[in-house]
């Protein structure tokens, strides 16, 4: 008998075991899937098994070719669910844990991992960095809990890393996310954020696998800024100043002249091409697996000159031998940027922010000039030619990333296992900056060749002792933890830097004149015990418990551990004897309910002592020579303590027919007390900078849920998934109480946009509201006070602001609640679809109701700035033609464009984050090549986005403070891309 | 053996467990306390400090590039604005070290005559930094004290008298135990003469007229040893500095790190920025302030008697007179981007190419003794004594060029006289709004100017500087100043 064994792809399975039930004789399917067997009887049936498939019996009937396909077994990938030191089974979890699977990511042609998480799981939120290549993610787990830092906890393979962002998304076998108390306890102290848990793949026995995966793509720029041209720009220019009683700009004098000038934007972007390459081998036999990859990817940035590139190696394995087990893994990961610069000194931010406010009558180049390029001249604003910015500073860093985990287990009794896991993560960071001669206009003069080059080394080590115990008895099922672990960090920095370098050369040594060097080092280590319990009574009834205790180097000798309890109950009510009338139809739920205790403690390090800051120095003497200072120049609290943050978590899974429709919600109370944080005190008591204290109770509660739905009908099968997560934030307590912190600087000189105080939300708007616009001087004057003008300097066609203190004046004082930067809620919505070969996945993302403060448009709609201008502004108030648009006045003296609601807008969006069209090739067509399987795909990322938001991308990405999280800070941002693709995906 | 893990030091700098142990700590905290009033964000000799105090006078224009200075220079500020709210902390970051220096001095060994000149060292740079708060916002609070616990970071204003008693003490101090002079190595230091002088300076700003004119007519005599430099130019380059006209001086140079704008760090250049914002565009500049035409016009209503123009109009300004050469061209190759006729020469590096790396050596001359002559000849005037104003005030004026006063000034004349010689003696240093505003003529003076914003001023509400919204928001016990 002779045949052979595919997957539900059609792809050849080799390595399947084909035995003739009842007796010894057997074969294996070769590399093509086929076998054949000696000797079977007519009336034999053929065993066909093989890991993480279901197994198929085969009645021979007397045939001599038997083809067979293997179903997947869903059931077994599914069962086990990665859990901090360990894994359960799924059915057993009692906590809130998110679980996303390689598949689900793989036929994405996905570049980062953080990316592949958007809109998947429930209560994450993942907020872009803008379009900026290789920049990461602000991901957030249920809210805002800290003031501080909102980062998860993230670990590699059980190691700590710093973020994810160096990983290859095809490396992965899965991501779990913990997002309750429960689940994240095990971590204490660092877990407050939530846990994202990333295990990559590992090999599997007897399949030896090479998969081969590339694609390559374009992007373009998903939004331009609607700017005027140098005509209309002249005529804004000259309205505002004949408006103020000022000599017109020479530039603009004579608008007629003028056509339509230089759209800096179109100059500073490009269609920029993208293309990734991975190839992983994997395979082993019982007693050892073992996986390698191996990558690169290659990213041009949508802004000129920028871009990003990553090399990455994997090795992985795993040995079993009579007691013993040990494994590794190895991950090895070189990141390069090549960034824009930011701001030349003045306003106008980054390349991105000048390419806006760029007047368009300037030229680029300019060949006498040093350096080559042209710029402003003549009384305007200090714009840089974002040309000229992208092309004379050379910015490049590099991050060498090495992870290392190794762990050898003993089996000590059956079901006893002593583990040693030894865990290392090594980043040298390299910056490097070098700031040619140039002369940039008038504006912008660099007379000397610059260079600064920064090294840092961050250390990672871990030493990770466990005991696992793990027993069924009866009805019974134990899983126990008991371990001592122990982490250091440590960061050593160096920098030098000097100026006056002869032209070509680019090293320090070259240079003539004013050398500087600097370095520091950090360290922080943390000690820990921990344990856990999870219990099962007959598959029915969970209990998962834990506890650890942490010290960390952190807090001062009295506040140095922490300990960090959680309880989680569950209920499978789908095994209890009374459901199986339902069981038909519902073939899975569970009840689960936990609470427990986190830990944050992700500040610097010493914060509690008050340090004597160097190197703020004076000149002295005759000879003017520089005199070293140093003093305190900043608070510090010494009894800082834990952050803590309780949660009280509730949730359902639920399973029906046959899992063809899965729900999952949680309910959860996520309450953080004293949160550590940068308390601003006055600056009346001299302090630089704020001090870190306990300062407040923050409380989150939110509601999500996640659904569904997989069908099919012949050769159709589709599922549909959507998630939706709903958070309300409040400050119940802040400081000394009255403690008010304002926040959120939208523009260069803006004023802070957002309040955080006890009662309402971290990051609200504040914002003095306008009322419209003065149309008539009876107007001005009636807006009044007891006889005295609110707004004294007021003509008509300024705007109407709303004296909310009622003090008679309008000032910062008159700032209101204007709005919330958290969404109602947030949502992603996924549709895939095969037939036959083909295959559909559609992914749609989006928020509702938060509001964005938009800064780019405080200063374009300004017309008080030389600069050029929205094209909003040509729709200016005149005493002709009454608009709701302020009119053009180059001094503001009614200061129109003060921080006020007029620049807040609503932030909700929907986007088509990614549309993808793949094709699998027939088994048959393969043969001749070899292969295994092909798909190809074409994709698209941010097709499009509906929402009113006026900025480049509604989903800003704003890193850094969280009190700045829904101000677009546009003047040094990066915009989105659109980006087709199209990939390979190939299979021996 | 895991505990000590856990016990971690920091390893980059010194705690304030660990310091504050040598006459060094105590000489490198001084340092740092020096250091504030260059600084380029917030030192009152800084690039900002300098834009700030000249700012809203009649003489000078802040062009629309930086709208926080644009926007007091032409009395449409607000509470946040970022400039006056980074001159309002940095005098606080100053009395702060110094009050941590007369806190930790006691325990530290060293002879009882160096401590207590330190003490009085430290009180003058105290007293300075309370000056420059009294004058620039009126109530403020007065902390006397490093704060020692939380609730101790938030305290109410005190009425500006009693800030003026505390300038009043720390200068006083300061003077008696302050040296006359210092060991070259030291140079720049503050002196007796400059804690005297500026004790002086205080009692005029506060109209003791009579304590004023004994501490100036103190400093006018032995052991002092101020004069006038021949040259009033001397006093506005960096090759005369610390000359015997300098009372006080702030000492900038290009020593240090590679980038003004590092703040703190042993990367910062220790110059400052200020040419280079006043240089035109043409020599690598940012045009950032003007003369106003009413000063230029001021300049030229007395001629010496060889009919030339006030030898200080030569050092102060440039115009397009011939020969006039400014940054080795000449000065007509110069564009006015808004239309005044003349540019700042004083304290420019007008006699290089351009003002390329950003950074000036010229030492800001802070106090005068050509101040120190007008404010005595001034609180004299005022106790009705004018003839005894005639000496000082001839002496700037034969300087200048200018022939003697004629005899027989009454009160009023003389103190128009002192008006307009101060007026024209310290053009671009700082003096002239605040001087304005003792002699009540703010509204008459800036309304007959030529200044961009003169329509917009309020007299009540622009005298002083509101306190910073940042102040009020973090501060419970802070009020707003009237009229704002």
């Amino acid at each position: 008998v002779s045949g052979t064994v595919a997957d539900s792809s059609g792809a050849p399975l080799p390595g399947v075991s084909v035995l003739v039930k009842g007796t010894q004789n057997g074969a294996s399917t070769n590399a093509d899937g086929s076998f054949s067997l000696q000797n079977v009887a007519g009336g034999a049936t053929l065993v066909f098994s093989f890991i993480g498939y279901q197994a198929q019996e085969v009645p021979v009937n007397g045939r001599e070719v038997i083809n067979v396909t293997l179903q997947q077994d869903l059931q077994a990938l599914d069962e086990v669910v990665v859990v901090g030191y360990g894994t359960v089974k799924k059915s057993d979890l009692t906590g809130a844990v998110a679980s996303v699977k390689a598949e689900e990511l793989a036929t994405e042609g996905l570049n980062t991992v953080a990316k592949a998480l958007q809109g998947k799981v429930a209560g994450v939120t993942i907020e872009s960095a803008g379009g900026d290549p290789g920049m990461g993610t602000r991901i957030m787990i249920r809210g805002v809990g800290s003031l501080n830092n909102n980062n998860p906890l993230y670990l590699v393979d059980g190691v700590p890393v710093p973020d994810i962002n160096n990983i290859s998304p095809n490396d992965i076998a899965s991501i779990e996310v913990l997002k309750d108390a429960s689940a994240a306890a095990i971590y204490g102290s660092r877990a407050a954020n939530g846990v994202v848990l990333i295990t990559t793949k590992s090999g599997e026995a007897g399949k030896t696998q090479v998969i081969f995966n590339a694609n390559a793509g374009v992007q373009r720029l998903a939004k331009k800024i609607d700017v005027l041209n140098a005509q209309e720009w002249a005529s804004v220019s000259n309205a505002a100043h004949d408006a103020a009683g000022l000599p017109r700009l020479e530039i603009a004098e004579d608008p007629a002249l003028l056509e339509s000038g230089l759209d800096w934007q179109d100059e500073v972007y490009r269609t920029a091409p993208v293309q990734n390459y991975e190839l992983s081998i994997t395979g082993g036999n019982k007693g050892s697996q073992y996986s390698v990859s191996g990558g690169y990817f290659n990213q041009r940035g949508l802004v000129k000159v920028t871009g990003y590139e990553r090399l990455n190696l994997r090795v992985k394995s795993e040995t079993t031998k009579g007691r013993f087990r040990f494994g590794e893994t190895l991950l090895l990961s070189q990141e390069s940027w090549t960034k824009m610069p930011g701001g030349w000194g003045g306003q106008g931010g980054n390349p991105v922010g000048s390419a806006v406010k760029m007047i368009p009558v300037f030229d680029i180049y300019d060949t006498t000039a040093v350096g080559g390029f042209a710029g402003a001249y003549g009384p305007v604003l200090n714009v840089a030619n974002p040309l000229a910015q992208l092309h004379l500073e050379d910015i490049r860093n590099r991050s060498t990333d090495i992870v290392l985990n190794f762990f050898g287990e003993v089996e000590l009794l059956p079901g006893l296992s002593y583990k040693l896991n030894l865990g290392y993560n090594n980043t040298h960071g390299y910056d490097y900056d070098y700031e040619r001669r140039y002369q940039v206009g008038t504006l912008f003069t660099h007379q000397t060749n610059d260079l600064s080059e920064d090294r840092s080394h961050r250390r990672l080590l871990m030493l990770e002792n466990t005991l696992n115990f793990t027993r069924e008895f009866g009805k019974h099922s134990l899983q126990a933890l008991a371990g001592y672990t122990m982490q250091q960090n440590r960061l050593r920095t160096l920098w030098g830097s000097a100026i006056d370098l002869p032209d070509g050369i680019k090293v320090l040594d070259a240079a003539a004149s004013n050398p500087a060097t600097g370095g520091n080092l950090y360290e922080s280590a943390l000690l820990s015990m921990l344990g856990r319990v999870v219990y099962s009574y007959d598959s029915r009834y969970l209990l998962t418990a834990s506890f650890r205790r942490d010290g960390s180097s952190r807090f001062g000798d009295e506040n140095r551990y922490g300990n960090f309890p959680s309880i989680a109950l569950g209920w499978n009510i789908s095994n209890e004897t009374f459901f199986d009338s339902f069981s038909q139809a519902i073939n899975r739920l569970k009840l689960r309910g936990s609470y427990g205790v986190l830990g944050n403690q992700e500040i610097g390090d010493y914060l509690y002592s008050a340090a004597i800051a160097s190197n703020i120095n004076y000149v002295t003497g005759a000879d003017q020579h520089k005199w070293f200072g140093a003093i305190q120049t900043a608070f510090a609290d010494p009894d800082i303590k834990w952050e803590n943050s309780s949660t009280f978590n509730i949730g359902v899974d639920l399973g029906a027919w046959q899992d063809k429709l899965t729900f999952t919600a949680d309910y959860f109370i996520k309450r953080s007390t004293d949160v550590l944080l940068n308390v601003p005190i006055p600056g009346s008591t001299g302090a630089v900078g704020n001090p870190v204290v306990n300062a407040g109770i923050i409380e989150n509660r939110g509601l999500e849920a996640s659904l569904g739905y997989s069908g099919g009908k012949g050769d159709f099968n589709y599922d549909v998934y959507g998630t939706i997560s709903a958070i309300n934030n409040e400050v119940e307590r802040l400081g000394t109480g009255t403690q008010q912190i304002f926040g959120g600087q939208p523009t260069h000189h803006g004023s802070s946009t957002t309040l955080t105080q006890a009662g309402g939300e971290v990051g609200a708007f504040y914002l003095v509201k306008t009322d419209g616009i003065f149309n008539s001087e009876e107007e001005v004057q009636a807006h009044s006070k007891n006889g005295t003008l609110i707004q004294p300097n007021a003509s008509p066609g300024d705007i109407r602001f709303v004296d909310a203190n009622g003090d008679g004046s309008i000032s910062d004082e008159d700032r209101v609640h204007a709005g919330s930067a958290f969404p109602d809620f947030t949502y992603g919505l996924g549709f895939n679809a095969q037939w036959r070969n083909f295959d559909l996945g559609l992914f749609f993302q989006g928020t509702q109701g938060n509001m964005i403060y938009n800064g780019f448009r405080q200063d374009i709609d300004g017309m008080n700035l030389e600069i050029n201008y929205s094209k909003a502004t040509l729709n200016a108030w005149t005493p002709e033609n009454h608009t709701d648009f302020p009119r053009a006045v180059i001094n503001d003296p009614n200061y129109n464009t003060r921080t006020s609601d007029r620049f807040l807008e609503d932030g909700s969006y929907l986007r088509l984050k990614s549309l993808q069209l793949g094709y699998l090739f027939p088994a048959q067509a393969l043969e001749r090549i070899g292969a295994g399987s092909l798909r190809v795909y074409l994709s698209f990322d941010n097709l499009f986005t509906i929402t009113g938001y006026d900025g480049y991308n509604p989903d800003l990405g704003r890193t850094g403070s969280i009190l700045n999280r829904g101000v677009d800070y546009g003047h040094v941002a990066y915009p989105l891309a659109r980006t087709a693709n199209l990939g390979v995906q190939l299979q021996f | 053996c895991t505990e000590g893990l856990l016990d971690l030091k920091n390893p980059n700098l010194l705690t304030t467990d660990t310091y504050w142990e040598t006459k060094d700590d105590v000489m490198s905290a001084f340092a740092a306390t020096y250091s504030l009033l260059r600084d380029v964000n917030g030192g009152y000799w800084g690039v900002r400090g300098v834009e700030l105090t000249n700012g809203r006078g009649d003489d000078f224009f802040i062009r629309n590039d930086v709208k926080d200075l644009y926007q007091f220079s032409t009395f449409t500020n607000a509470p946040d604005n970022g400039v006056v709210t980074n001159i309002f902390n940095n005098c606080y970051r100053g009395i702060f070290r110094c009050n941590q220096i007369l806190e930790n001095i006691a325990e530290i060994p060293m002879s009882e005559e160096e401590r207590a000149q330190l003490i009085a060292e430290a009180k003058f740079l105290r007293g300075l930094n309370y000056f420059h708060l009294v004058i620039n916002f009126g109530d403020v609070p007065v902390r006397l004290q490093t704060p020692q616990s939380q609730e101790e970071y938030y305290a109410a204003k005190s009425p500006a008298e009693e800030v003026w008693q505390q300038v009043f003490q720390d200068f006083s101090e300061a003077k008696a135990g302050l040296p006359l002079e210092y060991p070259a190595e030291w140079t720049g230091r503050a002196t007796r003469g400059a804690a005297l002088g500026y004790l002086g300076k205080a009692y005029l700003y506060h109209e003791d007229w009579d304590k004023a004119e004994a501490a100036f007519s103190e400093l006018m005599q032995a052991p002092y040893q101020y004069d006038l430099t021949a040259d009033y130019a001397d006093n506005f380059t960096a090759e005369r500095e610390n000359n015997e006209e300098s009372v006080f001086e702030i000492q900038v140079q290009d020593v240090g790190g590679t980038n003004p704008w590092d703040v703190g760090s042993s990367n910062e250049a220790l110059g400052v920025t200020t040419a280079q914002e006043f240089a035109p565009a043409e020599v690598a500049g940012w045009f950032e302030a003007y003369p106003t035409d009413k000063i230029f016009n001021a300049f030229q209503e007395e001629k010496t008697p060889g009919g030339d123009f006030d030898k200080r109009m030569y050092v102060t300004l440039v115009w397009d007179y011939p020969g006039a050469m400014y940054y080795n061209r000449p000065f007509s190759e110069f564009k006015s981007e808004f239309g005044f006729q003349s540019r700042f020469r004083k304290y420019q590096n007008w006699q290089n190419d351009n003002e390329g790396r950003f950074i000036s050596n010229i030492n800001e001359r802070a106090l005068r003794f050509a101040d120190i002559l007008l404010m005595y000849a001034e609180a004299v005037t005022m106790q009705g004594k004018p003839q005894e104003a005639y000496e000082p005030v001839n002496r700037i004026r034969q300087r200048a060029g200018l022939s003697v006063l004629p005899a027989g000034f009454g009160e009023a004349q003389m103190m128009a006289e002192i008006q307009q010689q101060r007026m024209l003696e310290f053009c671009r240093e700082g003096l002239r709004f605040y001087d304005l505003r003792r002699w009540g003529l703010l509204q008459e003076e800036i309304m007959s100017s030529d200044k961009v914003g003169r329509q917009f001023l309020n007299v009540q509400k622009h005298a002083w500087f509101p306190i910073p919204q940042a102040e009020l928001d973090n501060n419970p016990e802070m009020e707003q100043n009237p009229n704002w």
